[in-house]
Protein backbone atom coordinates (compact mmCIF):
# COMPACT_ATOMS: atom_id res chain seq x y z
CA UNK A 1 0.00 0.00 0.00
CA UNK A 2 1.21 3.67 -0.74
CA UNK A 3 1.81 5.89 2.37
CA UNK A 4 2.37 8.79 0.27
CA UNK A 5 1.88 9.70 -2.99
CA UNK A 6 2.81 13.42 -4.60
CA UNK A 7 1.08 13.36 -7.88
CA UNK A 8 2.85 16.03 -10.97
CA UNK A 9 3.14 18.63 -8.16
CA UNK A 10 4.52 22.12 -8.74
CA UNK A 11 4.82 24.76 -6.27
CA UNK A 12 5.26 28.52 -6.83
CA UNK A 13 6.03 31.20 -4.08
CA UNK A 14 5.43 34.55 -4.95
CA UNK A 15 3.33 34.03 -8.44
CA UNK A 16 3.30 36.69 -10.67
CA UNK A 17 5.49 38.98 -8.85
CA UNK A 18 8.81 39.78 -9.36
CA UNK A 19 10.22 37.55 -6.84
CA UNK A 20 8.67 34.46 -8.12
CA UNK A 21 10.19 31.26 -7.16
CA UNK A 22 9.49 28.05 -8.55
CA UNK A 23 10.47 26.00 -5.57
CA UNK A 24 9.17 22.95 -6.91
CA UNK A 25 8.28 21.75 -10.81
CA UNK A 26 6.11 18.43 -11.96
CA UNK A 27 7.66 16.33 -8.67
CA UNK A 28 5.94 12.96 -8.64
CA UNK A 29 6.90 10.67 -5.78
CA UNK A 30 5.59 7.29 -4.35
CA UNK A 31 6.48 6.07 -0.94
CA UNK A 32 5.68 2.84 0.52
CA UNK A 33 4.22 1.61 3.69
CA UNK A 34 7.09 1.27 6.14
CA UNK A 35 9.68 2.50 3.73
CA UNK A 36 12.41 5.49 4.77
CA UNK A 37 12.50 7.75 2.09
CA UNK A 38 15.33 10.67 2.26
CA UNK A 39 15.68 14.01 0.02
CA UNK A 40 18.61 15.15 -0.40
CA UNK A 41 19.75 18.07 -2.36
CA UNK A 42 21.64 21.53 -2.14
CA UNK A 43 19.76 24.52 -0.44
CA UNK A 44 17.19 25.94 -2.75
CA UNK A 45 16.16 22.41 -4.07
CA UNK A 46 13.31 22.35 -2.85
CA UNK A 47 13.22 19.43 -0.40
CA UNK A 48 12.08 21.10 2.57
CA UNK A 49 8.96 22.15 0.44
CA UNK A 50 8.07 18.90 -0.23
CA UNK A 51 8.41 17.78 2.87
CA UNK A 52 5.34 20.66 4.07
CA UNK A 53 3.50 19.59 1.33
CA UNK A 54 3.26 16.43 2.10
CA UNK A 55 2.50 17.85 5.70
CA UNK A 56 -0.27 19.95 4.77
CA UNK A 57 1.45 23.27 6.03
CA UNK A 58 1.53 24.23 2.09
CA UNK A 59 -0.86 24.17 -0.52
CA UNK A 60 0.95 22.81 -3.92
CA UNK A 61 0.10 25.32 -6.49
CA UNK A 62 -0.56 22.39 -9.34
CA UNK A 63 -1.02 18.57 -9.01
CA UNK A 64 -2.26 16.44 -5.48
CA UNK A 65 -0.96 14.79 -2.61
CA UNK A 66 -2.22 11.96 -0.95
CA UNK A 67 -1.62 10.88 2.67
CA UNK A 68 -2.73 7.74 4.04
CA UNK A 69 -5.27 7.01 1.19
CA UNK A 70 -6.65 11.04 1.91
CA UNK A 71 -6.04 14.71 0.73
CA UNK A 72 -3.48 15.89 2.44
CA UNK A 73 -5.44 18.25 4.34
CA UNK A 74 -7.58 15.58 5.76
CA UNK A 75 -4.43 13.67 6.85
CA UNK A 76 -3.50 16.55 8.68
CA UNK A 77 -6.72 17.01 10.68
CA UNK A 78 -6.85 13.56 11.12
CA UNK A 79 -2.98 13.75 12.64
CA UNK A 80 -2.28 10.86 10.01
CA UNK A 81 1.71 12.11 10.79
CA UNK A 82 3.98 13.37 12.65
CA UNK A 83 6.38 15.76 12.22
CA UNK A 84 10.11 16.81 14.12
CA UNK A 85 11.87 19.86 13.00
CA UNK A 86 15.72 20.63 13.12
CA UNK A 87 15.02 22.77 16.27
CA UNK A 88 13.46 19.89 18.91
CA UNK A 89 10.94 22.51 19.36
CA UNK A 90 9.91 21.51 22.72
CA UNK A 91 8.54 23.85 25.28
CA UNK A 92 10.30 25.01 27.69
CA UNK A 93 7.65 25.47 30.42
CA UNK A 94 6.29 21.75 29.85
CA UNK A 95 8.28 19.02 31.74
CA UNK A 96 9.47 16.36 29.24
CA UNK A 97 5.78 14.29 30.04
CA UNK A 98 4.01 17.00 29.07
CA UNK A 99 5.63 17.84 26.40
CA UNK A 100 5.05 14.43 24.83
CA UNK A 101 1.39 14.21 25.78
CA UNK A 102 0.23 17.60 23.50
CA UNK A 103 -0.54 15.54 20.56
CA UNK A 104 -2.70 14.03 22.91
CA UNK A 105 -4.06 16.33 24.85
CA UNK A 106 -5.20 18.27 21.12
CA UNK A 107 -6.95 15.03 20.27
CA UNK A 108 -8.68 15.26 23.07
CA UNK A 109 -7.36 12.36 25.28
CA UNK A 110 -8.01 11.83 29.13
CA UNK A 111 -4.88 11.83 31.40
CA UNK A 112 -5.14 8.29 32.29
CA UNK A 113 -4.68 7.72 28.60
CA UNK A 114 -2.37 9.92 28.17
CA UNK A 115 -0.12 9.71 30.73
CA UNK A 116 0.24 5.49 29.55
CA UNK A 117 1.30 6.63 26.18
CA UNK A 118 4.08 8.78 27.56
CA UNK A 119 5.02 6.11 29.80
CA UNK A 120 5.16 3.69 26.82
CA UNK A 121 6.70 6.51 24.31
CA UNK A 122 9.68 7.83 27.15
CA UNK A 123 10.62 3.63 27.22
CA UNK A 124 10.24 3.88 23.49
CA UNK A 125 12.94 6.67 23.54
CA UNK A 126 14.81 4.87 26.17
CA UNK A 127 14.49 8.02 28.45
CA UNK A 128 11.97 6.48 31.26
CA UNK A 129 13.62 8.36 34.59
CA UNK A 130 13.15 11.75 32.30
CA UNK A 131 9.71 12.31 32.52
CA UNK A 132 9.41 15.02 35.01
CA UNK A 133 12.41 17.13 33.75
CA UNK A 134 12.27 20.12 32.10
CA UNK A 135 13.68 20.50 28.16
CA UNK A 136 16.67 22.46 29.38
CA UNK A 137 18.06 19.98 31.12
CA UNK A 138 18.54 17.71 28.57
CA UNK A 139 21.32 17.40 26.49
CA UNK A 140 20.67 18.06 22.71
CA UNK A 141 20.49 14.63 21.66
CA UNK A 142 18.17 13.35 24.35
CA UNK A 143 15.74 16.73 23.64
CA UNK A 144 15.65 15.36 19.58
CA UNK A 145 14.86 11.69 21.47
CA UNK A 146 11.53 13.75 23.22
CA UNK A 147 10.86 15.42 19.76
CA UNK A 148 10.37 12.16 18.02
CA UNK A 149 8.80 10.25 20.84
CA UNK A 150 6.02 13.38 21.08
CA UNK A 151 6.23 13.22 16.79
CA UNK A 152 5.26 9.34 17.27
CA UNK A 153 2.69 9.66 20.53
CA UNK A 154 -0.89 9.29 18.66
CA UNK A 155 0.82 6.26 16.61
CA UNK A 156 0.97 8.02 13.39
CA UNK A 157 1.54 5.81 10.65
CA UNK A 158 3.90 8.69 8.91
CA UNK A 159 7.03 10.65 10.29
CA UNK A 160 7.76 13.38 8.57
CA UNK A 161 11.43 14.81 9.49
CA UNK A 162 13.17 18.06 8.54
CA UNK A 163 16.85 17.70 9.20
CA UNK A 164 15.82 16.51 12.30
CA UNK A 165 20.08 15.76 13.35
CA UNK A 166 21.19 18.68 11.52
CA UNK A 167 22.22 20.63 14.88
CA UNK A 168 24.20 17.72 16.66
CA UNK A 169 27.70 16.57 16.84
CA UNK A 170 28.41 13.49 14.29
CA UNK A 171 29.04 11.01 17.48
CA UNK A 172 25.35 11.79 18.75
CA UNK A 173 24.31 11.85 14.98
CA UNK A 174 25.19 8.64 14.32
CA UNK A 175 24.05 7.34 17.57
CA UNK A 176 20.27 8.73 16.97
CA UNK A 177 20.50 7.40 13.26
CA UNK A 178 20.80 4.17 14.67
CA UNK A 179 18.17 5.09 16.87
CA UNK A 180 15.72 6.00 14.73
CA UNK A 181 16.15 2.95 13.17
CA UNK A 182 15.35 1.01 16.15
CA UNK A 183 12.04 2.63 16.90
CA UNK A 184 11.23 2.34 13.30
CA UNK A 185 11.49 -0.70 12.84
CA UNK A 186 9.89 -1.48 16.52
CA UNK A 187 6.61 0.76 15.43
CA UNK A 188 6.95 0.40 11.74
CA UNK A 189 6.43 3.94 10.90
CA UNK A 190 6.83 4.67 7.04
CA UNK A 191 9.54 8.09 7.06
CA UNK A 192 10.02 10.85 5.05
CA UNK A 193 13.18 11.98 5.79
CA UNK A 194 15.09 15.37 4.37
CA UNK A 195 18.94 15.72 5.25
CA UNK A 196 22.38 17.67 3.99
CA UNK A 197 24.43 14.34 4.92
CA UNK A 198 24.97 11.83 2.38
CA UNK A 199 26.25 8.93 4.89
CA UNK A 200 22.97 10.25 6.68
CA UNK A 201 20.62 9.29 3.93
CA UNK A 202 22.46 6.54 3.00
CA UNK A 203 22.74 4.49 6.26
CA UNK A 204 19.05 5.14 7.32
CA UNK A 205 16.80 4.69 3.43
CA UNK A 206 15.39 2.31 1.45
CA UNK A 207 15.42 4.81 -1.17
CA UNK A 208 17.51 8.25 -1.57
CA UNK A 209 15.43 10.81 -3.26
CA UNK A 210 18.20 13.47 -5.15
CA UNK A 211 16.69 16.92 -5.85
CA UNK A 212 18.12 19.88 -7.84
CA UNK A 213 17.40 23.42 -7.64
CA UNK A 214 16.41 25.86 -10.14
CA UNK A 215 13.52 24.92 -10.29
CA UNK A 216 13.04 22.74 -7.50
CA UNK A 217 12.90 18.56 -8.61
CA UNK A 218 13.70 15.20 -8.73
CA UNK A 219 16.86 14.17 -10.49
CA UNK A 220 17.34 10.64 -9.21
CA UNK A 221 16.17 8.05 -7.15
CA UNK A 222 18.46 5.57 -5.64
CA UNK A 223 17.52 2.36 -4.23
CA UNK A 224 19.60 1.51 -1.30
CA UNK A 225 19.61 -2.31 -1.22
CA UNK A 226 21.82 -2.45 2.64
CA UNK A 227 19.46 -5.23 3.96
CA UNK A 228 16.79 -4.48 6.83
CA UNK A 229 18.98 -4.69 9.72
CA UNK A 230 21.36 -2.20 9.70
CA UNK A 231 24.26 -1.56 12.55
CA UNK A 232 27.60 0.12 13.33
CA UNK A 233 29.08 -2.60 11.15
CA UNK A 234 26.81 -1.67 8.06
CA UNK A 235 29.00 1.93 8.19
CA UNK A 236 32.07 0.15 7.05
CA UNK A 237 30.71 -2.41 4.35
CA UNK A 238 31.75 -1.60 0.83
CA UNK A 239 27.78 -1.63 -0.57
CA UNK A 240 27.82 1.49 2.26
CA UNK A 241 30.34 3.13 0.56
CA UNK A 242 29.02 2.53 -2.86
CA UNK A 243 25.64 3.62 -2.39
CA UNK A 244 27.49 7.29 -0.88
CA UNK A 245 29.18 7.29 -3.98
CA UNK A 246 25.76 6.74 -6.19
CA UNK A 247 24.18 9.80 -4.17
CA UNK A 248 27.50 11.72 -4.45
CA UNK A 249 27.65 11.42 -8.58
CA UNK A 250 23.87 11.83 -8.32
CA UNK A 251 24.24 15.15 -6.76
CA UNK A 252 26.82 16.24 -9.23
CA UNK A 253 24.54 15.37 -11.69
CA UNK A 254 26.75 13.30 -13.63
CA UNK A 255 25.85 9.86 -15.34
CA UNK A 256 25.55 7.73 -12.29
CA UNK A 257 26.31 4.15 -14.68
CA UNK A 258 25.10 1.71 -12.16
CA UNK A 259 24.68 1.64 -8.77
CA UNK A 260 26.32 -2.06 -7.83
CA UNK A 261 24.52 -2.57 -4.90
CA UNK A 262 22.80 -5.56 -3.13
CA UNK A 263 25.16 -8.33 -3.64
CA UNK A 264 27.12 -8.40 -0.46
CA UNK A 265 24.11 -8.16 2.48
CA UNK A 266 24.84 -10.41 4.71
CA UNK B 1 18.66 26.82 55.17
CA UNK B 2 22.32 26.46 53.86
CA UNK B 3 20.37 28.06 50.20
CA UNK B 4 19.67 31.09 52.86
CA UNK B 5 22.91 31.03 54.16
CA UNK B 6 24.69 31.43 50.72
CA UNK B 7 22.20 33.92 49.99
CA UNK B 8 23.17 35.89 53.31
CA UNK B 9 26.92 35.46 52.25
CA UNK B 10 26.76 36.52 48.90
CA UNK B 11 24.55 40.20 50.27
CA UNK B 12 27.55 40.84 52.84
CA UNK B 13 30.16 42.82 50.49
CA UNK B 14 26.72 45.14 49.41
CA UNK B 15 26.03 45.29 53.17
CA UNK B 16 29.71 46.12 54.42
CA UNK B 17 29.93 48.52 51.18
CA UNK B 18 27.29 50.35 52.78
CA UNK B 19 27.69 50.69 55.78
CA UNK B 20 31.04 52.23 55.21
CA UNK B 21 29.53 54.61 52.38
CA UNK B 22 27.12 55.44 55.25
CA UNK B 23 30.19 55.53 57.99
CA UNK B 24 32.04 58.17 55.91
CA UNK B 25 29.00 60.19 55.30
CA UNK B 26 28.09 60.63 58.93
CA UNK B 27 32.35 61.06 59.50
CA UNK B 28 32.13 63.66 56.68
CA UNK B 29 29.07 65.91 58.10
CA UNK B 30 30.82 65.80 61.11
CA UNK B 31 34.41 66.22 60.39
CA UNK B 32 33.83 69.25 57.63
CA UNK B 33 30.87 70.95 59.67
CA UNK B 34 28.52 70.87 57.02
CA UNK B 35 25.46 72.64 57.52
CA UNK B 36 22.02 70.97 57.49
CA UNK B 37 20.95 72.35 54.63
CA UNK B 38 23.87 71.64 52.74
CA UNK B 39 23.72 67.93 53.74
CA UNK B 40 22.34 65.96 56.25
CA UNK B 41 24.30 63.03 58.51
CA UNK B 42 23.03 59.98 58.43
CA UNK B 43 22.23 59.76 61.97
CA UNK B 44 19.59 62.83 61.74
CA UNK B 45 17.49 61.35 59.42
CA UNK B 46 17.34 58.60 61.04
CA UNK B 47 15.86 60.43 63.79
CA UNK B 48 13.96 62.20 62.01
CA UNK B 49 12.46 59.07 60.32
CA UNK B 50 11.71 57.43 63.69
CA UNK B 51 10.32 60.64 65.39
CA UNK B 52 7.70 60.94 62.67
CA UNK B 53 7.61 57.64 61.79
CA UNK B 54 3.77 57.64 62.19
CA UNK B 55 3.09 60.75 59.77
CA UNK B 56 5.93 58.91 57.18
CA UNK B 57 4.20 55.95 57.07
CA UNK B 58 0.52 58.06 56.33
CA UNK B 59 2.25 59.76 53.56
CA UNK B 60 3.74 56.08 52.08
CA UNK B 61 0.23 54.36 52.06
CA UNK B 62 -1.10 57.38 50.49
CA UNK B 63 1.49 57.14 47.72
CA UNK B 64 2.07 53.69 47.90
CA UNK B 65 -2.10 52.78 47.37
CA UNK B 66 -1.72 55.29 44.25
CA UNK B 67 1.25 52.97 43.18
CA UNK B 68 -0.53 49.68 43.85
CA UNK B 69 -4.33 50.64 41.95
CA UNK B 70 -2.32 52.00 39.21
CA UNK B 71 -0.10 49.00 38.85
CA UNK B 72 -2.66 46.82 39.21
CA UNK B 73 -4.95 48.73 36.51
CA UNK B 74 -2.07 49.42 33.98
CA UNK B 75 -1.20 45.76 34.02
CA UNK B 76 -4.84 44.67 33.21
CA UNK B 77 -5.42 47.05 30.72
CA UNK B 78 -2.08 45.92 29.11
CA UNK B 79 -2.35 42.40 29.10
CA UNK B 80 -5.76 43.20 27.67
CA UNK B 81 -4.67 45.60 24.98
CA UNK B 82 -1.64 42.92 24.12
CA UNK B 83 -4.05 39.95 23.22
CA UNK B 84 -6.49 42.48 21.29
CA UNK B 85 -3.35 43.67 19.39
CA UNK B 86 -1.92 40.35 18.79
CA UNK B 87 -4.90 39.30 17.79
CA UNK B 88 -5.47 41.99 15.24
CA UNK B 89 -2.31 43.71 13.37
CA UNK B 90 -4.12 46.02 11.70
CA UNK B 91 -4.32 47.26 15.14
CA UNK B 92 -1.11 47.26 16.05
CA UNK B 93 -0.43 49.20 13.12
CA UNK B 94 -2.53 51.89 13.49
CA UNK B 95 -1.94 52.11 17.48
CA UNK B 96 2.32 51.87 17.57
CA UNK B 97 2.55 55.56 16.25
CA UNK B 98 0.02 56.88 18.34
CA UNK B 99 2.09 54.76 21.24
CA UNK B 100 5.20 56.63 19.81
CA UNK B 101 3.57 60.53 19.35
CA UNK B 102 2.79 59.66 23.33
CA UNK B 103 6.20 58.70 24.56
CA UNK B 104 7.48 61.59 23.15
CA UNK B 105 5.19 63.58 25.35
CA UNK B 106 7.23 64.51 28.80
CA UNK B 107 4.39 62.44 30.31
CA UNK B 108 4.21 63.90 33.61
CA UNK B 109 2.63 67.02 32.00
CA UNK B 110 -0.56 64.71 31.66
CA UNK B 111 -0.56 65.06 35.44
CA UNK B 112 -1.01 68.76 34.98
CA UNK B 113 -3.97 68.09 32.67
CA UNK B 114 -5.70 65.75 34.57
CA UNK B 115 -5.50 67.22 37.54
CA UNK B 116 -8.25 69.95 35.74
CA UNK B 117 -10.36 66.73 34.62
CA UNK B 118 -10.86 65.59 38.51
CA UNK B 119 -11.40 67.92 41.55
CA UNK B 120 -8.06 68.75 42.95
CA UNK B 121 -8.16 67.01 45.88
CA UNK B 122 -8.37 63.60 43.58
CA UNK B 123 -5.91 60.79 44.03
CA UNK B 124 -7.54 59.74 40.56
CA UNK B 125 -4.95 61.72 38.38
CA UNK B 126 -2.09 60.09 39.93
CA UNK B 127 -3.44 56.62 39.65
CA UNK B 128 -4.29 57.38 36.08
CA UNK B 129 -0.99 58.48 35.80
CA UNK B 130 1.11 55.35 36.89
CA UNK B 131 -1.92 53.10 35.18
CA UNK B 132 -0.59 54.68 32.22
CA UNK B 133 3.01 54.50 32.67
CA UNK B 134 2.35 50.88 33.82
CA UNK B 135 0.13 50.20 30.64
CA UNK B 136 2.60 50.68 28.55
CA UNK B 137 5.49 48.67 29.74
CA UNK B 138 3.33 45.89 29.93
CA UNK B 139 1.37 46.18 26.49
CA UNK B 140 5.01 46.57 24.40
CA UNK B 141 6.38 43.29 26.66
CA UNK B 142 3.71 41.20 26.62
CA UNK B 143 2.44 41.98 23.20
CA UNK B 144 5.84 40.82 21.96
CA UNK B 145 5.74 37.92 24.06
CA UNK B 146 2.34 36.70 22.04
CA UNK B 147 3.56 37.40 18.81
CA UNK B 148 7.37 36.71 18.61
CA UNK B 149 6.92 32.97 19.67
CA UNK B 150 9.69 29.97 17.56
CA UNK B 151 8.75 29.28 14.70
CA UNK B 152 9.09 25.95 14.80
CA UNK B 153 6.29 25.55 17.77
CA UNK B 154 4.21 27.22 15.33
CA UNK B 155 4.80 24.98 12.14
CA UNK B 156 4.19 22.27 15.24
CA UNK B 157 0.82 22.99 16.42
CA UNK B 158 0.01 23.54 13.16
CA UNK B 159 0.79 20.03 12.47
CA UNK B 160 -1.02 18.97 15.18
CA UNK B 161 -4.48 20.89 13.05
CA UNK B 162 -4.19 23.24 16.19
CA UNK B 163 -7.14 25.87 16.31
CA UNK B 164 -5.82 29.47 16.56
CA UNK B 165 -7.41 29.65 20.32
CA UNK B 166 -5.24 26.16 20.65
CA UNK B 167 -2.13 27.80 19.64
CA UNK B 168 -3.23 31.01 22.20
CA UNK B 169 -3.07 29.09 24.99
CA UNK B 170 -0.49 26.41 24.69
CA UNK B 171 2.02 28.61 23.06
CA UNK B 172 1.35 32.38 22.83
CA UNK B 173 0.05 32.89 26.53
CA UNK B 174 2.75 30.65 28.28
CA UNK B 175 5.76 31.96 25.96
CA UNK B 176 4.23 35.61 26.98
CA UNK B 177 4.57 34.80 30.87
CA UNK B 178 7.93 35.57 31.53
CA UNK B 179 7.65 38.41 29.27
CA UNK B 180 4.98 39.92 31.57
CA UNK B 181 6.99 39.34 35.12
CA UNK B 182 10.16 40.94 33.14
CA UNK B 183 7.17 43.72 32.36
CA UNK B 184 6.44 44.11 36.08
CA UNK B 185 9.84 44.01 37.51
CA UNK B 186 10.21 47.72 35.22
CA UNK B 187 6.59 48.41 36.02
CA UNK B 188 6.62 48.16 39.83
CA UNK B 189 9.07 50.57 40.53
CA UNK B 190 7.95 52.94 38.15
CA UNK B 191 4.99 52.67 39.40
CA UNK B 192 5.95 54.30 42.71
CA UNK B 193 8.05 56.97 40.93
CA UNK B 194 5.67 57.84 39.02
CA UNK B 195 2.80 58.37 41.94
CA UNK B 196 6.04 60.63 43.59
CA UNK B 197 6.31 62.92 40.88
CA UNK B 198 3.00 63.09 40.51
CA UNK B 199 2.34 64.40 43.88
CA UNK B 200 4.57 67.56 42.53
CA UNK B 201 2.21 68.94 40.60
CA UNK B 202 -0.07 70.01 42.98
CA UNK B 203 -3.25 68.48 44.76
CA UNK B 204 -3.68 66.87 48.16
CA UNK B 205 -0.49 67.49 50.28
CA UNK B 206 -0.53 64.00 51.63
CA UNK B 207 2.23 61.64 49.77
CA UNK B 208 5.36 61.45 50.15
CA UNK B 209 6.27 63.38 47.08
CA UNK B 210 4.03 66.42 48.21
CA UNK B 211 5.86 66.09 51.88
CA UNK B 212 9.50 66.12 50.34
CA UNK B 213 9.22 69.24 48.71
CA UNK B 214 7.11 70.82 51.54
CA UNK B 215 10.05 69.98 54.33
CA UNK B 216 12.17 71.09 51.52
CA UNK B 217 10.32 74.56 51.36
CA UNK B 218 10.87 74.73 54.92
CA UNK B 219 14.29 74.26 55.31
CA UNK B 220 13.86 71.06 57.13
CA UNK B 221 16.08 69.04 54.89
CA UNK B 222 16.58 65.97 57.78
CA UNK B 223 12.51 65.95 57.47
CA UNK B 224 12.89 65.48 53.71
CA UNK B 225 15.42 62.88 53.67
CA UNK B 226 13.54 61.06 55.94
CA UNK B 227 10.77 61.06 53.33
CA UNK B 228 13.11 60.06 50.49
CA UNK B 229 14.10 56.80 52.67
CA UNK B 230 10.82 56.09 53.26
CA UNK B 231 10.42 56.64 49.51
CA UNK B 232 13.57 54.67 49.01
CA UNK B 233 12.15 51.92 51.13
CA UNK B 234 8.80 51.99 49.37
CA UNK B 235 10.00 51.53 46.21
CA UNK B 236 12.28 48.43 46.93
CA UNK B 237 9.45 46.95 48.52
CA UNK B 238 7.71 47.11 45.25
CA UNK B 239 10.49 46.24 43.55
CA UNK B 240 11.39 42.57 45.96
CA UNK B 241 7.71 41.61 45.95
CA UNK B 242 8.19 42.16 41.66
CA UNK B 243 11.01 39.65 41.91
CA UNK B 244 9.72 37.48 44.10
CA UNK B 245 6.85 36.56 42.16
CA UNK B 246 8.87 36.20 39.37
CA UNK B 247 10.57 33.54 40.76
CA UNK B 248 8.20 31.94 42.24
CA UNK B 249 6.62 31.61 39.17
CA UNK B 250 10.13 30.09 37.62
CA UNK B 251 9.93 27.34 40.04
CA UNK B 252 6.85 26.42 39.22
CA UNK B 253 7.94 25.94 35.26
CA UNK B 254 10.22 27.02 32.99
CA UNK B 255 13.37 28.55 32.01
CA UNK B 256 17.27 28.50 32.48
Amino acid sequence: MTAVSVRNVSKVFNQGQSNQVDALSDVALEVKQGEFVSLIGPSGCGKSTLLRLIANLLEPTAGEVVVNGKTAAQARLDQDYGMAFQQAGLFDWRTVRKNIELPLELKGWDKVNRMARADEMLQLVQLPEFGDHYPWQLSGGMQQRIAIARALAAHPPLLLMDEPFGALDEMTREYMQGELLRICAATGTTVVFVTHSIPEAVYLSNRVVVMSPRPGRITKLIEVSLGAERSEDTRNRTSFFEAITAVREGLRGMHAAHVGLGNDDR
Amino acid sequence: MSRLATTLGKAVPAVVFGAAFLGFWEWAVRFFELKPYFLTAPSSIWQQFTANFDLIRGAATVSGTNALIGLVAGTVFGVAMSFVLSRFRILNQLITPLAIALNAIPIFVLVAVLNNMYSITSEIPRRIMVTLVVYFIVLVNVARGLTQVSPTHVELMRSYAASDVAILRKVRIPNAVPFLFTALKIAAPAAVITAFVSEYFGGSQNGLGSRISSNIANSKNAAAWAYVLAACLLGLLFYTVSVVMESLNRKGGANQ
